[in-house]
């Protein structure tokens, strides 16, 4: 009996101490903020989520407040007490149709909470603002500018297994996986898959909206401030679905027009003995099959990423390797480091890539480290 | 009928061999294994369901921890990508179809008939391929395990250059990357084998459905069946509906895959998101085949524990109906962000927030049903509130996804991952662990310990919140699911981590339920026939059940017709008998030909996915495996009814009282003669 007791007390004690410690973590881990929440709404589409997510959780929250608390409170007081009578018969009363049917419109009205908003965002988020049909959106957060409603700036967005290319057919560029947009301007994306369905989920912008072969899928969204946002894939797509991120860099006005000339430029040409050496070698080992450089006149491939700028991207990989220092600017040193370890070992890094495999995905172009360092300074001229 | 009609015998091993129509002997003498693998009644067929189910549960349940070892620290090397795809492909498929249906289907074998006072189902035979194809099913989706083992010991190759010879398409398996190009053989596994399980979820749901029509007792009403039985027949009414959905959507990814054809190739001109379509307007329905069941277990269980008919019984009936009927009209919202536009959008948000009326008011009633009641707590009554806590809370973020655009934001993260198994496992499984701790006593005649299952029931709920809660938050703060890893940083480690903790103390609680469960039936303490003083027609039986179930006819004077007989004051409250005859109780002939019909299609199955492959011959293997399952349809048809007599007990150990005066009426004499 005492060791009984005393198991008990361990139990109990050992239970508060978990409880506690989960406590203790949910104050210290719950950060609302980290990089690629949805609870941290940058742009008017994911805030116009997020509040209605909020109605749902105020709602759920009262009737779990209410019904989880009148279960607690029958359970407590209707249980069978040590000094019953085992064969004590309660009143067998099977129902009340007036208490039933109350519930059910009290139910139903506090659904309705939920399902005006949803409504209206459903349609604000659906529409493009300069849509006739999207009056209920404008209303919602108010009218566009004349400016934004005129020059809607577009970008198709083409997913590959497993990375993102990013088309500006307005201004004739295009990049990979980094998405570039200006700060408070309406930019509509055009969904398009090249292979299997993907979405485009940019949590701190806007939720997601899939890419699916053969459907002309499209989204609009709007950044409020200038940033590095994180987005991924969310729809599994295959044995590198993990690794398919994305990054959306939102600038000011003035540094997205310089960086959109910046873009338009082709690619300088090769000037120093081992830059033109790797060059070389980015046509000898096939790598022009698949990428296309502009300024290179071999380099057209349209199946790899567009690496005209690969140098001035932030990251690597689909977002996998990140190029940048403590600064948050671009480490040449790091980057340098990512682009070999990329090029000698991508199947390692992101296994089933196509990187350097003929069309069955069999065959690999045996590549020495001193070709690869030769291919990464020539890579590292694009900037 | 050249059947010889035998005379009635107590036992059935007395029995003089007969033989059937095409001049086999049938096993009705048959013990030990063969006795088991012939068998047509629905208690036995109930017990190898659940044991069957158990194993794949278990399996899953592995398959799960993997996952949770693989995540528990950011960029985790436990298993490659590819592993990791098959293991949450085959651990959706194994729960869903392995485990939570086939455990669903062991209660509705061995429970609902003695629920509604039957002798056996409709149809015993198609009972039993039911059992058998599943079984078949099962094993072509888990025989790909092997193949890839071959395959990574470098004993077999498949020709096509993917290696996936378990699938790893997702549960949901979405097109295209369901196609050639995209994935190996896996997807055959897997395509034979649902297709497989399919036949046995429908012939099953047939029998079910024809069996309560039909079979109920006199004086069995519909609005007098226990609700465990009326959500029988709603959930195999749901299957009957909702399977021929997939079953074509399988069949033309068969044909794609196989002949060329272009249903779901965008280059040809075909349509993946038609996949989309056909797989939810099954996929959602099936979400209410797994919970109806649960929901009628728990159902049973509350009234039971709180000595008091269950609360709105109408309204509990009819919610459950309302569910099953909105359940076809609101699969899209597994689909908001596919682009389906402005007004389908809102109008399968709106019949979702609908459903959760019904649902609603389940909830409610069964806080009526404990209102105002004397509450015993038991184990079964533990799982049973845990239910509904775990189960409401999984209603509440199903509210929030109904919300189409705040879905946008959580589709395809952990907040869904969350959702789904505070539904599945907070809902069905601790219902089920309540059903078995509940009905075990009734199937084995003995008591499972008490002590172990507090502990269990603890372990699990416990470990269960701890897995799951967390995957709320890292939803929301854009963690996908069915990646299978994740990069630092993203502050996801630490709730990943606890994740993985909570998950491993689920798996320790499920395990002790399933050892206790083996230490149970082997040697657990007898208990008499009705040890939670219950309610229902099935505690009027001895434990464990004979296998002619009810030596005498039941007639039913009401609702909870066992707990009227004991505790009613009126003297037509009493459960009265239709005096057996002198012929004996009718009892339906064992048979071979379920199990050997499903040795052929699991020989299908298997033989195709190798076709596949390129193992030469293996078209031909299949093409007899199909051979084989029509042939032993056939020889099923033409072997003949069969059947013989048993006598039952004089005395009839049975708590009850057989009105002499009572005569069978013309009809049912004939019937009990065959």
């Amino acid at each position: 009996m005492m060791l009984v007791s005393t198991l008990k007390r361990c139990f109990v004690r050992a239970f508060l101490a978990g409880l506690s410690f989960f406590l203790l973590l949910c104050v210290s881990g719950c950060s609302f903020k980290t990089k690629q929440s949805s609870l941290d709404p940058k742009g008017p589409i994911a805030l116009a989520q997020y509040d209605l997510f909020m109605v749902t959780v105020w709602v759920t929250l009262f009737i779990f407040v209410t019904v989880g608390g009148a279960l607690l409170w029958v359970v407590w007081r209707f249980r069978q007490r040590p000094d019953d009578d085992d064969d004590h018969m309660p009143n067998q009363s099977h129902g009340n149709p007036l208490v039933e049917v109350g519930l059910i419109v009290a139910s139903i009205l506090l659904l309705v909470i939920i399902a005006v908003p949803t409504l209206r965002v459903l349609v604000y988020t659906f529409e493009l603002p300069e849509d006739e049909g999207s009056k209920l959106g404008q209303w919602y957060q108010g009218p566009l500018t004349e400016e934004d409603a005129e020059t809607i700036l577009t970008v198709n967005v083409m997913g590959y297994q497993w990375w993102w290319a990013f088309e500006y057919p307005q201004l004739g560029i295009t990049t990979a996986n980094e998405l570039v947009i200006p700060e408070g301007k309406v930019v509509k994306l055009n969904l398009r898959s090249a292979d299997v369905i993907h979405s485009f989920w940019l949590p701190k912008i806007a939720g997601k909206v899939d890419l699916i072969p053969g459907r002309a899928n499209w989204m609009w969204i709007k950044a409020d401030e200038p940033g590095h946002y994180y987005g991924q894939c969310a729809e599994f797509c295959g044995s590198a679905h993990a690794y398919m991120l994305f990054r959306s860099d939102v600038l000011s006005h003035r540094d997205f027009e310089a960086w959109v000339e910046y873009q338009k430029k082709d690619a300088p040409e090769a000037l120093e003995v081992s830059v033109a050496a790797g060059e070389r070698l980015f046509a000898e080992k096939t790598c022009i099959q698949c990428h296309t450089i502009r300024g290179n006149q071999y380099a057209m491939g349209i199946k790899g990423p567009d690496l005209t700028h690969v140098a001035s991207r932030k990251s690597l990989a689909a977002g996998i390797m990140d190029n940048r220092g403590v600064d948050g600017r671009i480490d040449r040193l790091k980057q340098r480091e990512n682009l070999f370890e990329w090029i000698k070992n991508s199947q390692h890094i992101k296994p089933g890539n196509l990187m350097y495999h003929d069309d069955a995905g069999l065959k690999t172009v045996p590549l020495s480290d001193d070709d690869v360092h030769k291919i990464v300074a020539y890579l590292q001229t694009l900037n | 009928m050249a059947v010889s009609t035998h005379a009635p015998v107590a036992d059935k091993r007395l029995l003089p061999p007969s033989k059937s129509l095409i001049g086999l002997i049938r096993p009705d003498t048959s013990t030990g294994l063969v006795d088991w693998l012939t068998t047509v009644d629905h208690k036995k067929i109930g017990i190898m369901y659940g044991g069957f189910a158990l194993f794949f549960f278990l399996l899953g349940g592995i398959e799960a921890l993997l996952i949770r070892l693989q995540l528990m620290y950011p960029g985790g090397t436990v298993v490659s990508a590819q592993t990791y795809n098959q293991l949450f492909t085959m651990h959706g498929t194994t729960m869903v179809f392995l485990a939570v249906m086939p455990l669903n289907a062991a209660f509705f074998n061995f429970v609902m008939p003695l629920q509604i006072g039957a002798r056996d189902v409709a149809f015993p035979r198609l009972n039993a391929l039911g059992l058998w194809a599943f079984v078949a099913g099962a094993l072509i989706l888990n025989l790909s395990w092997l193949f890839q083992w071959a395959q990574v010991f470098g004993w077999f190759t498949p020709v096509s250059g993917q290696m996936d010879i378990v699938p790893a398409i997702g549960w949901f398996g979405y097109a295209p990357i369901t196609g050639k190009n995209y994935s190996g053989i896996g997807t055959d596994f897997w395509i034979f084998g649902l297709q497989v399980l399919g036949v046995a979820s429908l012939v099953g749901s047939f029998n079910f459905i024809t069996t309560i029509i039909n079979m109920r007792a006199p004086g069995m009403t519909m609005m007098r069946l226990p609700l465990f039985t009326w959500m029988t027949l709603i959930t195999s009414f749901l299957i009957i509906f909702a399977f021929p959905a997939i079953t074509i959507a399988l069949v033309e990814l068969m044909f794609d895959r196989f002949f060329g054809t272009n249903f779901y190739h965008v280059e040809m001109g075909g349509q993946p998101i038609l996949w989309q379509h056909l797989f939810w307007i099954f996929g959602h329905p099936e979400v209410y085949i797994l919970i109806l069941p649960t929901m009628g277990i728990v159902s049973e269980i509350l009234p039971t524990f709180a000595r008091k008919p269950l609360f709105g019984y109408p309204m509990v009936v009819f919610s459950g109906a309302v569910i099953g009927f909105l359940g076809f009209a609101v699969w899209s919202h597994h689909m908001f962000t596919t682009g389906l536009g402005v007004v389908a959008t809102a109008a399968f948000s709106l019949l979702t927030m609908a459903i959760a009326v019904p649902t609603g008011v389940k909830i409610l009633n069964w806080i009526g049903t404990l209102w105002g009641g004397h509450i015993r707590f038991s184990v079964p009554m533990v799982f049973a509130l845990g239910f509904i806590w775990m189960f409401m809370m999984g209603g509440f973020s199903g509210i929030m996804h109904s919300a189409a655009p705040a879905d946008a934001q959580q589709q395809d993260s952990y907040f869904v991952v969350a959702h789904f198994h505070y539904v599945l496992i907070g809902g069905a499984l601790l219902a089920i662990l309540g059903g078995l701790y509940f009905w075990v006593p009734k199937i084995f005649g003995r008591m499972m310990s008490e002590k172990v299952g507090y502990i269990a029931a603890s372990a699990i709920i416990i470990g269960f919140n701890v897995a799951f809660f967390p995957m709320h938050y890292l939803g929301l703060t854009g963690m996908p699911r069915r990646t299978h890893t994740y990069l630092a940083g993203f502050g996801w480690e630490t709730w990943n981590f606890v994740a993985t903790i909570g998950a491993f103390v689920l798996g320790i609680g499920v395990l002790m339920v399933i050892i206790d469960l083996i230490r149970t039936v082997a040697s657990g303490k007898p208990c008499g026939s009705d040890p939670w003083d219950a309610r229902t027609l099935e505690w009027s039986l001895p434990s464990p059940v004979p296998a002619y179930n009810f030596a005498h006819n039941p007639v039913i004077p009401g609702r909870d017709a066992w707990w009227l007989h004991k505790y009613g004051k009126k003297p037509e409250q009493e459960i009265e008998y239709e005096k057996t005859g002198p012929e004996g109780i009718h009892m339906p002939s064992q048979s071979w030909w379920p199990l050997v019909s499903s040795v052929g299609l699991l020989v299908v199955g298997v033989a195709m996915a190798l076709h596949s492959a390129g193992v030469p011959y293996c078209g031909y293997v299949a093409i007899g495996g199909l051979g084989l399952s029509v042939v032993s349809f056939f020889l099923w048809a033409l072997e003949g009814p069969g059947g013989y007599h048993l006598t039952p007990p004089d005395d009839g150990d049975e708590p009850q009282k057989v009105l002499a005066s009572y005569t069978p009426e013309p009809s049912q004499k004939l019937e009990l003669t065959h």
